[in-house]
């Protein structure tokens, strides 16, 4: 047996935003759609739903076309199949909780409505509260619902829209990880769009990054949203140092080379020098790079993850990171869960730290610290 | 307690007594005058007032079945479209509130009345409006439908478009929507709207006096009934205004309690 085709593509346009998206998951499969707002990622998601219409494209469902441009074929968002969760959880006040979740059980008969609603309510851990109204039920609690609510008529997709950014963070993982285990388990497909680079990683098992419409990179989670290759994904998952060096050397026996700017100096992994990102460079221009003088594969830009970087009071000794840089302290900011420390170490470079590390270390403006960054986190991030 | 927060409460204070002076001293002479006269069962006993009360709840009835049927779907197309033209119309739709009733039965004259617009037409079709109960049914659409139409409006306006968007998506058409999602949660606007309109459509008169007439048994409705009344019998008069006064505090406890819902302010 073959199995259903979930996918396809859409062009869609709105006054100055446009849209060309093309998609596919897999049965038991979790797609994230990875962006910041305004990416397009819930008109997506709407265009699957069948609640927006796009101009141009074919989707299929479970092997069943819904939208097909060329045909004219649409069948309506009532027809499809489809789970939807909204950011809100968009439970209805009128109904209770049970009454939310066989609200779109009408088809079914009377026992079979009554044995879903147990089975979901149980699956979701919401026994005893069956009879809740929306507004008497927590905040996890009521998302729960939501799912259940969802989930209840056996959709052939499910599409979730930032379903847990209401969520606290510890409510969010625990779901996330109930969600996860209970989809995969059914083979429902899903594809979920968020902006955080947290739930991507704990759901996804693929991941497109849009921008303004378009994908600007896709594959597996972590090497997507980890070392990225582009500076707009880059900048798009949180990586919040970007700095543009000069290559002073390149160590190959090493694996890494040697990058200023002024006094700044940081020692990052060896670029790839058959990259396409650089054209026309040769093998073995890479070990004769130093004193080649400047050429556009000299200069590079380097990411460094904020959380990556290890503050110290002192100058540390005896430790294997490569990058021990000295500086002074301009910035600390909230950067819940913990601050964002900006240490000025001829380039400014934010860290982030714990509250604790904070306090413990008495930072403020003006202290004098050491940045310990492992080259190995410093990343090369091509346009 | 500052000074201002004084003069706050004794000019709100005052106010409110004036106010409901204003409003209460008329109410209380009418009863007043009506025990005066021998009370109420007399006066209501004849064929008069019966055949204006019939007549009224009648074709005020129809007048409502009319303003849901018609006003239901219009004002949810105002609620949710975003076309140009319904945004001119909707700052329109008020406009029969603010026109003068006796305008509005000059209206309708104009465009149903024998000599105008419609009127030829219609007749070649044997269909003489002026001076029948449809008549006053059409007046009372004509001054009526705008507190209906804008009240549901604002109620729809008021049901986040995410609600119907995941209804559909759970298997529930637009039109099953509505009636399972929309409607219940739109409910208490809807039917506040309702109740005015209905107020609004007994009460009326100027319209009613232009376009329709004043022929007992046909057309005359209770206002009309008690202003003839009041110049051959104020015992009458005084009862069948009681009647409208009751009927008036009759709908504005039913609205608290039918419009009162638990989830108010949670949608």
């Amino acid at each position: 047996m073959t199995t259903p085709y979930t996918g396809g593509w859409m062009e869609y346009a709105a006054g100055e935003f446009s849209l060309d998206f093309r998609w596919e998951v897999a049965l038991g499969e979790v797609l994230v759609l990875f962006g910041p707002s305004g990416a397009g990622k819930s008109t997506i998601l709407r265009a699957i739903a069948g609640l927006a219409r796009p101009i141009k494209g074919r989707i299929e469902i479970a092997g069943q076309v819904v939208y097909d441009g060329d045909t004219g074929a649409w069948l309506p968002a009532h027809r499809r199949g489809v789970g939807y969760l909204t950011q809100g959880h968009h439970l209805f006040p009128h109904l209770t909780a049970d009454g939310n979740i066989a609200y779109g059980l009408r088809g079914f008969p009377q026992a079979e409505r009554e044995r879903r609603v147990r089975y979901w309510c149980e699956a979701l851990q919401l026994e005893g509260l069956e009879q809740r109204r929306p507004w008497e039920l927590s905040g996890g609690q009521q998302q729960r619902v939501a799912l259940a609510r969802a989930l209840a008529p056996g959709p052939n997709l499910l599409l979730l829209d930032e379903p847990f950014s209401s969520l606290d963070q510890e409510l969010r993982r625990v779901l996330q990880g109930e969600l996860r285990d209970m989809l995969v388990q059914r083979g429902v497909p899903m594809v979920v769009v968020t902006h955080d680079r947290e739930e991507a990683l704990a759901l996804g098992d693929r991941v497109q990054v849009i921008d303004q419409g378009r994908t600007i990179a896709e594959g597996l989670p972590v090497e997507t949203l980890g070392q990225t290759g582009q500076s707009r994904v880059a900048r798009l998952v949180g990586v919040e140092n970007l700095l543009e060096l000069e290559v002073e050397s390149r160590n190959p026996a090493d694996g890494t080379m040697s990058c200023c700017r002024g006094d700044f100096r940081l020692e990052v992994p060896l670029d790839q020098h058959s990259s396409p990102l650089y054209p026309g460079r040769t093998e073995e221009g890479g070990t004769g790079a130093a004193g080649q003088g400047q050429s556009a594969w000299d200069r590079v830009k380097v990411g460094i993850r904020s959380s990556d970087i290890i503050l110290a009071e002192a100058e540390p000794t005896g430790i294997s990171a490569r990058n021990r840089l000295q500086g002074t302290v301009t910035g600390v900011e909230p950067r819940p869960p913990g601050y964002m420390v900006t240490l000025d170490c001829g380039l400014p470079l934010n860290c982030h730290i714990t509250r604790a590390s904070l306090a413990e270390m008495d930072i403020a403006p003006g202290r004098n610290l050491w940045a310990v960054i492992k080259a190995s986190s410093c990343f090369l991030v091509g346009e | 307690m500052g000074i201002l927060s004084r003069t706050g409460a004794i000019l709100g204070g005052g106010t409110a007594l004036l106010y409901c002076m204003f409003i209460g001293l008329p109410l209380v002479a009418l009863m007043f005058k009506l025990i005066q006269h021998g009370g109420v069962s007399e006066a209501l006993s004849g064929d008069f007032a019966v055949t204006a009360l019939k007549l009224t709840l009648t074709t005020s009835a129809i007048s409502m079945v009319l303003v849901v049927l018609v006003g239901t779907p219009f004002a949810y197309a105002l609620a949710r479209s975003n076309s140009r033209a319904l945004k001119v119309l909707d700052s329109l739709v008020e406009l029969p509130i603010v026109l003068p009733p006796v305008v509005a039965g000059v209206a309708l004259l104009m465009a149903f009345g024998r000599q105008g617009v419609l009127g030829p037409p219609l007749s070649s079709l044997g269909i003489n409006l002026p001076f029948t109960a449809a008549a006053v049914i059409l007046a009372q659409v004509f001054v009526s439908a705008p507190f209906y139409v804008r009240a549901a409006k604002i109620g729809f306006q008021a049901v986040a478009r995410e609600y119907e968007d995941i209804s559909q998506t759970l298997g529930v058409s637009p039109v099953g929507t509505f009636l399972r999602l929309t409607a219940p949660l739109a409910g208490p606007s809807m039917v506040t709207g309702l109740a005015l309109a209905w107020a609004r459509a007994i009460a009326e008169f100027g319209a009613t006096m232009m376009f329709a007439g004043n022929l007992t048994g046909k057309t005359q409705t209770l206002p009309l009934a008690i202003m003839t009344a009041l110049q051959s019998n104020l015992a009458d008069a005084l009862a069948l205004s009681l009647m409208l006064l009751a009927g008036a505090f009759v709908i504005l406890l039913a609205l608290g309690a039918a419009t009162r819902r638990e989830w108010q302010g949670r949608i």
